[in-house]
């Protein structure tokens, strides 16, 4: 038992975190970061309920700016384009990545398949959105539009969605299709009763992160959407246009963010929570 | 982030994965993974081969000329883009730095420090929430902290330590410099404290029993074993860095160009060729940061062993 009691020792005692000083330091500068990550998403919805937003401070609380988002139209379309783009990268991400994500794992050289498929996180977005615009607008000559900013958005999320279904595949059991093979059930249903459930916290994940990483894209969809708009970039071009759009644009965004963050708070509690568990 | 790990356990794969029975199966996967890979190679590697080749090409009067040159590419160090590229880089190696002191002891201090289990789960989930929020309403809510009237100027003439509001806070390259770094944050300690998660915890108590000093255990050990993690950190906040544009945007008021700035300009001018030669410049750029970056580290420690997880 004197084991089990040293083992308590090294996450305590282990490496500079030993000195109490820089574990303080390391733990204060990363927090006081978090801090300066979340701070201003909360000063944002304070300022979306303030009378007058552009004073920087919060006072006087009023429902007026989202009253006068809700009586514009202007944001219903890009909102919507949005929400079907993402829907369908969303989509498309959680099928082909769990197609690749099960193959990939039993391939002779993974690695390199994997680093292909990962490349799009090395390059810079604003270098993907302009090789891809450059290769279907002056090579292919095609007219860009909402499938040109899928497309792009699907490049750009794939790759967080492969490695997400990776880590549910590659701990995936094979002695269990095994089995249900032994017991007679054709492929199709092996994969339908037995893999799948297994496998479906990393799917709903990675479609959900698909959705959200579509959603939320700026630099690709600048050179991709021809004449379409989406949301953040309809965002973007009001708030770089006009002062006065900047009030309505923070009432969005709180909408936007107090629809997200449940939404992301249950992707974790699915990854953390449920594949612990099993 | 997930992929070392995902990768190192999928080593363990093909060997537990039966043969019999499933050859069928794989064969059908693997015909579907030829034309998925396919389809990723037109989609990804094509384009970034084109974007290559159109820097050769040049502009006259709004039309390519295709005939390849260096015209492009010469005319990218005149004109003002050197001082532009300067910025750039100054800027760009600046916030990584500045990343890299903050990120690595919080790293280290989650992966090893931190004794609450939820905690950490809670500060992981923090720390990856900002990848799937919208940028450009992060970033024009500074404006409206760091401004002329904003919070942090009422708070200092509230206290009395300026009496006019500071007025370099925003729209200069000051701001342009905090946007970045708070935005690029996550990508640079979660790939760290992947890498430190991984060594082994036998590994540090071995050194201390035999008597190493906490810095001998810290430099011999920790710090060569989560050289791949500083480096995928370094990737994913160098090249978002050099290619900023939301961030300079909203925060640096037309002050700041950088070369996201004359990409952007070139597009809408449709000087395709300098779009191309500019994007590529930033990627080559990011490239050459990295090759000198793994000739440093590999004074530290072995390198070919850290990406070894990678090949599988």
């Amino acid at each position: 038992m004197t084991d089990a009691a040293l083992s308590q020792g090294p996450t305590s005692r282990g490496g500079p975190s030993y000195w109490p000083i820089w574990r303080a330091i390391g733990k204060w500068a990363g927090l006081f970061m978090l801090g300066l990550i979340y701070f201003p998403l909360v000063w944002l919805m304070l300022l979306s309920f303030s009378a007058n937003p552009l004073s920087g401070i919060p006072g006087s609380f009023t429902s007026t700016h989202f009253r006068a988002l809700f009586a514009s139209t202007d944001w219903h379309q890009p909102l919507l384009a949005s929400v079907v783009i993402g829907l369908i990268v969303g989509l498309v991400c959680a099928v082909v990545a769990t197609v690749v994500g099960r193959a990939v794992p039993s391939l002779a050289r993974p690695g390199r398949t994997l680093l292909l498929f990962v490349l799009p996180l090395f390059v810079p977005g604003m270098s993907m959105g302009a090789a891809l615009f450059i290769f279907a607008r002056s090579v292919l000559d095609l007219k860009l539009g909402f499938w040109s900013i899928a497309l792009g958005h699907f490049v750009w999320a794939f790759p967080f969605a492969l490695l997400i279904i990776l880590v549910v595949t590659t701990r995936f059991d094979h002695r269990l299709v095994e089995a249900g093979r032994d017991l007679g059930a054709s492929g199709w249903r092996v994969f339908w009763d037995i893999e799948f459930p297994i496998l479906m916290p990393g799917i709903v994940s990675a479609a959900l992160f698909g959705f959200l990483m579509s959603f939320n894209e700026v630099m690709r969809t600048i050179f991709l959407r021809g004449t379409a708009e989406t949301m953040p970039v309809w965002n973007w071009v009001q708030a770089a246009a006009q002062q006065s759009q900047v009030p309505i644009i923070f009432a969005l965004s709180t909408i936007v963010l107090a629809v997200t963050l449940p939404l992301l708070c249950g992707v974790f509690w699915l990854l953390f929570a449920k594949l612990d568990k099993s | 982030m997930t992929m070392i790990s995902a990768a190192s356990e999928g080593e363990a794969g093909p060997v537990s994965r039966p043969r019999l029975g499933l050859r069928q199966w794989a064969a059908r996967t693997n015909w579907v993974l030829g034309l998925i890979l396919l389809a990723w190679f037109v989609l990804v590697i094509v384009p970034l081969a084109v974007l290559f080749s159109f820097s050769f090409f040049e502009t006259k009067s709004y039309f390519t000329i295709y005939r390849p040159s260096l015209n492009t590419w010469i005319s990218l160090f005149e004109s003002g883009r050197f001082e532009v590229t300067l910025r750039t880089l100054r800027i760009a190696l600046t916030v990584t730095l500045i990343e890299l002191l903050v990120a690595y002891p919080f790293a280290l201090w989650l992966a090893k420090g931190c004794r609450s289990k939820t905690l950490r789960a809670v500060l992981i989930a923090l720390l990856t929430i900002p990848f799937f929020l919208d940028t450009s309403s992060r970033t024009i809510i500074w404006r409206a902290i760091l401004g002329q009237n904003g919070l942090v100027n009422s708070l200092l003439m509230q206290a009395g330590l300026t009496d006019a509001p500071v007025e370099w806070l925003l729209y200069s390259e000051v701001s342009v410099h905090f946007g970045l770094v708070v935005s690029l944050f996550p990508p640079m300690a979660l790939p760290i404290y992947m890498a430190i998660g991984l060594i082994d915890d036998e590994l540090i108590k071995a050194s201390d029993d035999l008597g190493a000093t906490p810095w001998q255990t810290f430099s011999r050990i920790v710090l060569p074993l989560s050289l791949p993690g500083v480096m995928a950190g370094v990737v994913f906040t160098l090249g978002p860095a050099l290619a900023a544009w939301v961030e300079p945007g909203m925060l640096g008021g037309g002050f700041v160009n950088l070369l996201s700035n004359s990409i952007e300009s070139a597009y809408t001018a449709l000087r395709y060729p300098v779009v191309a030669a500019l994007s590529t410049f930033v990627i080559l750029l990011l490239l050459a940061l990295l090759g000198a970056m793994m000739l440093v580290a590999r004074r530290f420690g072995d390198l070919s062993s850290s990406f070894r997880v990678l090949k599988g």
